[in-house]
């Protein structure tokens, strides 16, 4: 099993240099054995008699990320759609890539994702999940941008990263404070110590950050806005991971999360509302589009959310229908997939208001959309899966669970009446997409191309999906008890035993499909005239806009942000450093009582200390006035040897040499850089600045002073240096023990001190002489 | 005489800082040789003033003032020597190079 | 065998003046580079597996005892960082000749270049608070002379005002040592730890430990103190740039990890919440910082800042998850700004430019460019299985275990823009047309390569081969959370 997941990814190592070597072959055929290998491996699970596989290999067991991969029947159905389904694609995109595109990375990235998908649905290890869930949004990304030259494929994979890369980290936030909480990283742990997590303060948080990434990855309302740029992709991408696999990521998540939160009322309320809300907006807006694959995209969106709906209503009979239904859906909406694009490869456009009548062109093409969107629509007819799990969608809304919150309650009495809403523009635009492809009169001069059947290998996985609707809308127990049943098992954690048929006799479920159908076909046939409706809703406002609104706004704010502070002013820069600590360190001062002042152990002062300390002042403050460069640096060197003096007075004989000698040297070469610049000039700045500058400059002054003594106020140990003079003689062999300690026991301190002044040296003469070569050059 | 001391440190902390904020080069260099001679004036002043005799061994006296700080300082004092004759250079070209000793004219735009 | 503990100081201070004397000779400079850092990584690699094995490797230089002489403490905190280091180097000796003009490889690049190493090196290595400054100012006063190398007009402007912010923060460097020293009477850390756990932090200590705090800060760029950072880390070439923003923030973030968690931990309640906000200030600002410019090297200058937000965070939160995380974290990031810089370094370079809004469809001409900035990006942000997703896991991971909710949103929503900030580059200036005339010149980027991929190699290593990383890591961090092992290790023999 865990070889199964890391096989594509594996494999897709090779594909480069088999596309490179075999260039004459399509690259597609040899990927095609990965998927279906997958699959035939998977199929063997299926059976009346399973029961769930669990295979580990240990990764980083010391922080408990492990490979740990769990077969139960919500995750078999999963794989059999993603390698089924996978399979499909692969073939059909080998008739519809042509050899001169850049196949081999078509196919890494699509095998990349293909593992992505079946590691997200394996996994039982939170992380291991969350790496596979990016992973599944990276490879998406490098697929919508697979014709990178557009425009407008950059911006739908950009659009498409941001947000569910967003909704990623946002659950793995959840993720980690589930393990937090719960201290385990295994799923199916959690989910038996789901009444510590539902008595945690951290509940709510929790479950918004999961549904935070359910909803951004399955493109619910509000996120729903990346999926239609996302058709950029080339069409086998839309069919796979648009519909079929990657966006039911969050249906998957929410499913395999939902035995911990079943009993949390919340849980309900906020899935069903987004559900809800996803189904009716997305089926609306489809309406409303020209273009074949946003008409698709917007009807996966409501589809979404309609299976969202029923894992937040909770009921067995809505899981059941939410299971089966996602297997419905992958069936009808990856052969409509296929048809847009062979369409769109056929004829050279996926505008419907440029095509039609292509019944007559495309008859094999025709039938197929014609059972897929049927099926969509939910018509009654025995042979269409996608009634059966309408039906029970029906029967899930009238049969809600009753809560103690008004608003629950006020939800149980009006979701019926919109699933009726959402499903009858399901109705509309299942209609329109077919009879405005493939009925109405033909608009052959409009075409880019001469529209003809599409090639018989291109046919091949509509087909199949085709047989697949037919098949378990003739035989739904077929795949119910082998198949579904444990799937809706593992999500709600009782068995659920369910016959599904066809008649269940005048019921209120078989009334509501009929007024959708009734009501659905009149507003069909008089779109033209309530279509101004879209006008007032939603009129000018869209949620790309909003998107499109923050993301220039990413680009224009941040940067007036940044400029107002970067302004590359050391001025500027200087005065907010030393304010910042200025004010945190007087802060810590006043917060800790840190200050403290002593006057036992001073040492006497003398006049001549106070003169000397007096001219060192005056001349400190004198350089803030001085006017010519010579002046200002003789002044500083005023201080330099006052404080040389002051060494001399506290018995430091050395360090005033040192002093003398170097306040020499600096005030030379003071003068040597500074002659030849400009003279000072006043600081004639507004006296706002000059008042901020002093109050900085006094105020930290003021700080360090103020430390300053509280340190030497408390002097509460014996300093390391008796020591120094113990031994100075004796073990360093010197009787000044300043230079003892320079030399031999601060050793290390004297030697890099030259170290650094050599480097000074090394740096100033590269300065100078890089200067020299290039008025040489 | 160590809060004299203290406070002129804390002096020179500031005149440093108001030179440091302004916009001349000169200036500014001046600035960071008085935080310099401050700081250092600040260790001198941490090692108590004035207690005993220059730290020289010599027979009879036991008393000697902290030689650590000044070892401290002796350090410090030539690397703040190396660092300053390498901003002066530094500023000096920055100055010819640029054709301004106005830092305020020094600020760049985005993309260079 | 405790002279050991000084070689990764001595070694390259040795090849740094043995460079300087063949600074004219420059075939031979590169050879001895290449040849001197990988000799000194195999010294290092072998000290760290030392000091994991056996523990703790201290020197008293000169002889003399602690706590008066200074002492080298190879500890396993300090040697796991001077690896990362001289892994880094070895990558950066490598990409230095493609990337340098014969000018700026003539005027003592390589003296230069080495002498930061020893910086850096001691300054992991020293258990002394004076000497700590001292190897500061070693790696300072190298960066200065590595920023101004070339010495155009904009780099002498920014680099003016890098010398001048950063000496400074010395200054006040120096000066809190002193005032530290003045109340506990020593400078040696160990003995400082000691000392102030006695009197438990009490008095004017916390406003000295908060002044340490800002004097690493600067360094660290964190914020409010990064302003100087961004520019100045661009303007030098690239594998100067690589060298700054792995090593030199990172230093900073050292100290501050070693001071407050070795011997200001006494008032914990007190400085550590002060980190956090900090830690969430950094990330936000330096989020917007980096999605706010369309200069690819600002970019990834911008995004030290939330990199040290994270840091700072574990820091803050002050648990073993979290300063495990800091630790992961800090090694990761070496490594990737490391690559960043100098893959953006190649793209500025093939491109011609360092404005986004010039660059179209590089990755049409140079693929494997493109394919290491995206795999960087991802490595960058923190996804799995690459390493910054096990540091942002721990970090997130201690930081909710203590209740610190809004810094853990902060930090994911960083994540977002960080990676938003790099893939910009790879969506404009990566994807796009093929450009249609003949003028393009393709620019060999051989000998590029090599470096980037083996230090992102380290990267993938890191996640992948966590279960190799981890358990170290965490030794440290619990030994971090022992100081008496560190007093003990130094002080009783």
């Amino acid at each position: 099993m865990i070889f199964a997941v890391f096989l594509p990814l594996l494999f897709a190592l090779f594909v480069p240099y088999i596309s490179k070597i075999k260039a004459k072959v399509h690259t597609g055929i040899f990927v095609l054995i990965i998927p279906i290998l997958i699959f035939l491996y998977f199929i063997r699970f299926i059976g009346t008699d399973f029961s769930p596989v669990t295979e580990t290999i240990s990764w980083i067991p010391s922080l408990g990320i492990n490979l740990t991969f769990y077969l139960d029947g919500l995750s078999l159905l999963f794989v059999l759609l993603i390698s089924g389904i996978g399979s499909l694609v692969v073939l059909y995109s080998i008739y519809y890539l042509h050899k001169s595109e850049r196949l081999g990375h078509f196919y890494v990235y699509l095998l990349m994702f293909m593992a992505a998908m079946l590691g997200v649905v394996l996994s039982d290890n939170v992380f291991v999940l969350y790496m596979f869930w990016e992973l599944t949004s990276i490879s998406s990304f490098l697929l919508i941008g697979y014709w990178h030259y557009n425009q407008r494929s950059r911006y739908g994979a950009l659009k498409s990263m941001l947000i569910t890369v967003f909704g990623g980290l946002s659950m793995l936030g959840g993720l980690i404070l589930l393990s937090v909480v719960t201290n385990t990283t295994s799923i199916q742990s959690m989910i038996a110590m789901s009444d510590v997590i539902l008595n945690n303060d951290y509940l709510p948080l929790i479950l918004t950050l999961l549904l935070l990434g359910a909803f951004t990855k399955s493109a619910q309302f509000p996120f729903h806005i990346w999926l239609p740029d996302a058709m950029e992709a080339p069409t086998p991408v839309s069919a796979y991971l648009h519909s079929a696999t990657m966006v039911k990521a969050g249906i998957f998540l929410v499913a395999r999360f939902s035995p911990i939160f079943a009993g949390y009322e919340w849980f309900f309320i906020i899935v069903s509302i987004f559900g809800i809300a996803t189904l009716c907006w997305g089926s609306y807006m489809a309406v409303r589009q020209t273009d074949l694959k946003a008409i698709l995209a917007f009807s996966t969106i409501s589809q979404l959310g309609m299976i969202m709906a029923m894992l937040g209503f909770g009921t067995e009979v809505a899981i059941f229908a939410a299971v089966f239904h996602i297997l419905n859906h992958a069936t009808f909406k990856g052969s409509l997939f296929m048809v847009a694009g062979i369409v769109d490869h056929e004829t050279g456009t996926r505008d419907i208001r440029k095509l039609g009548g292509l019944l007559t062109f495309m008859p094999i093409t025709a039938t197929l959309a014609l059972f897929g969107t049927f099926s969509m629509a939910g018509i009654p007819l025995p042979f269409l899966n996608g009634f059966y799990s309408k039906e029970l969608f029906f029967d899930a809304t009238l049969h809600l669970n009753e809560g103690t919150l008004p608003i629950t309650n006020f939800l149980v009495q009006i979701i019926p009446y919109l699933a009726v809403f959402g499903s009858i523009f399901t109705f509309v635009y299942s209609l329109y997409f077919v009879f405005g492809v493939f009925g109405g009169k033909k608009q052959i001069d409009q075409l880019p191309k001469k529209p003809h059947e599409a090639p018989i290998g291109m046919l091949v996985s509509p087909i199949v999906l085709v047989l697949g609707i037919i098949l378990i809308g003739l035989f739904p127990n077929m795949v119910n008890g082998t198949f579904i049943a444990h799937a809706a098992q593992a999500v709600s954690g009782v068995p659920i035993e369910k016959d599904i048929y066809f008649w269940h006799g005048f019921i209120t479920p078989f009334f509501m499909s009929l007024a959708v159908v009734g009501i659905g076909f009149v507003l069909f046939l008089t779109r033209a005239k309530w279509a101004k409706v879209y006008h007032a809703v939603p009129g000018n406002f869209s949620f790309n806009g909003v998107y499109d609104w923050t993301l220039s706004k990413m680009d224009t704010v941040p940067s007036k942000i940044t400029n107002t502070y970067m302004t590359g002013s050391l001025r500027l820069y200087a005065a907010l450093i030393l304010s910042t600590v200025f004010l945190i360190t007087l802060g810590a001062l006043l917060l800790t009582n840190g200050f403290t002042i002593s006057f036992d152990n001073l040492a006497e002062i003398t006049v001549l200390e106070i003169a000397v300390v007096t001219i060192m002042a005056v001349a400190a403050i004198a350089t803030i006035f001085a006017r010519h460069n010579v002046s200002a640096i003789l002044i500083l060197g005023v201080v330099g040897y006052g404080l040389a003096i002051l060494f001399v007075i506290y018995r430091a004989p050395d360090l005033a040499l040192t002093q003398l000698v170097i306040e020499t040297i600096t005030v030379a070469l003071f003068l040597l850089c500074f002659y030849h610049l400009p003279n000072l000039r006043s600081p004639n700045e507004q006296t706002g600045y000059k008042f901020t500058n002093a109050l900085i400059a006094i105020g930290f002054g003021a700080l360090m002073t103020v430390i300053g003594i509280a340190a030497h106020s408390s002097k509460w140990f014996d300093t390391i240096s008796e020591y120094f003079l113990e031994t100075s003689y004796k073990l360093g062999g010197g009787d000044n023990v300043v230079n003892v300690i320079l030399v031999d026991m601060r050793g290390l301190d004297t030697l890099f001190e030259i170290v650094v002044l050599g480097i000074a040296a090394l740096a100033i003469f590269s300065l100078i002489k890089l200067k020299r070569n290039k008025g040489a050059e | 005489m160590e809060i004299v001391t203290s406070i002129l440190a804390g002096l020179l902390f500031a005149t440093g800082i108001y030179n440091l904020l302004q916009k001349q080069l000169l200036r500014i260099v001046i600035g960071t040789t008085l935080i310099s001679h401050g700081a250092h004036l600040f260790i001198l002043t941490m090692g108590e003033l004035k207690r005993g005799l220059p730290p020289v061994l010599t027979d009879g006296i036991t008393e000697y003032s902290d030689p650590l700080p000044q070892a401290l300082i002796l350090t410090s004092i030539v690397i703040s020597f190396g660092t300053t004759s390498l901003l002066l250079v530094l500023a000096y070209r920055t100055a010819k190079e640029n054709n301004t000793d106005n830092m305020g004219q020094l600020r760049g735009t985005e993309n260079e | 065998m405790s002279n050991l503990a000084v070689l990764p100081i001595i070694l390259p201070l040795l090849f740094g003046i043995i460079l300087a004397l063949t600074h004219n000779r420059i075939p031979l400079s590169r050879f001895l580079t290449k040849t001197f850092t990988i000799i000194n990584l195999g010294v290092v690699s072998y000290i760290t597996f030392r000091v994991f094995n056996q523990g703790t490797i201290t020197l008293e230089t000169g002889g003399w005892e602690a706590p008066y002489g200074i002492v080298i403490v190879a500890d396993s905190l300090a040697m796991l960082l001077v690896l990362t280091t001289n892994i880094i180097a070895v990558a950066c000796a490598f990409y230095a000749p493609h990337s340098l003009s014969e000018r700026q490889e003539k005027y003592y690049f390589y003296p230069f270049f080495l002498l930061l190493i020893t910086g850096v090196s001691g300054a992991f290595l020293t258990g002394d608070l004076f000497n700590l400054f001292v190897f500061f100012e070693v790696l300072l006063m190298a960066s200065y002379g590595l920023i101004v190398l070339g010495g155009d007009k904009v780099q002498l402007r920014e680099s003016i005002k890098y010398v001048i912010i950063n000496l400074f923060s010395s200054m006040l460097f120096v000066t809190a040592v002193a005032f530290l020293y003045s109340v506990v009477g020593t400078i040696n850390m160990a003995q400082i730890a000691e000392r102030v756990q006695e009197v438990e932090q009490q008095g004017i200590l916390t406003t000295i430990a908060i002044l340490f705090f800002f004097v690493f800060a600067t360094k660290a760029a964190l914020f409010p103190l990064y302003y100087w950072m961004p520019k100045s880390y661009i303007v030098p070439n690239p594998v100067v740039s690589a060298l700054f923003g792995a090593l030199l923030t990172k230093v900073g973030i050292y100290s501050i990890l070693r001071m407050f968690s070795l011997i200001f931990i006494h008032n914990i309640d007190f400085t550590h919440p002060l980190f956090i906000w900090i830690a969430g200030l950094s990330l936000i600002f330096g989020v917007i910082g980096s999605i706010s410019t369309n200069n690819v090297k600002l970019i990834v200058a911008y995004n030290i800042i939330p990199a040290v937000g994270f840091l700072i965070m574990g820091i803050g939160v002050f648990n073993e998850d979290a300063l495990s995380g800091t630790i992961y974290y800090l090694v990761h990031d070496m490594f990737i700004k490391a690559v960043l810089f100098l893959i953006v370094g190649v793209i500025v370079y093939v491109a011609g430019t360092s404005d986004l809004r010039k660059m179209n469809g590089l990755i049409n001409y140079y693929p494997l460019l493109g394919w290491l900035l995206f795999i960087s990006a991802f490595v960058l942000a923190g996804i799995p299985p690459f390493s910054g997703f096990i540091g942002k896991l721990l970090l997130l991971k201690g930081a909710l275990s203590v209740d610190e909710v809004i810094i853990v949103l902060i930090a994911l929503i960083s994540s977002l823009l960080i990676l938003y900030s790099i893939m910009k580059i790879f969506i404009n200036g990566f994807w796009g047309e093929k450009q249609e005339s003949d003028n393009i010149k393709l620019k060999s980027t051989k000998g590029f390569m090599g470096p980037i991929v083996f230090l992102l190699e380290f990267s993938v290593m890191l996640g992948i081969g966590a279960e190799f990383v981890y358990p170290p890591i965490a030794s440290i961090s619990e030994y971090l959370l022992n100081p008496e092992l560190y007093i003990d290790s130094v002080l009783k023999e």
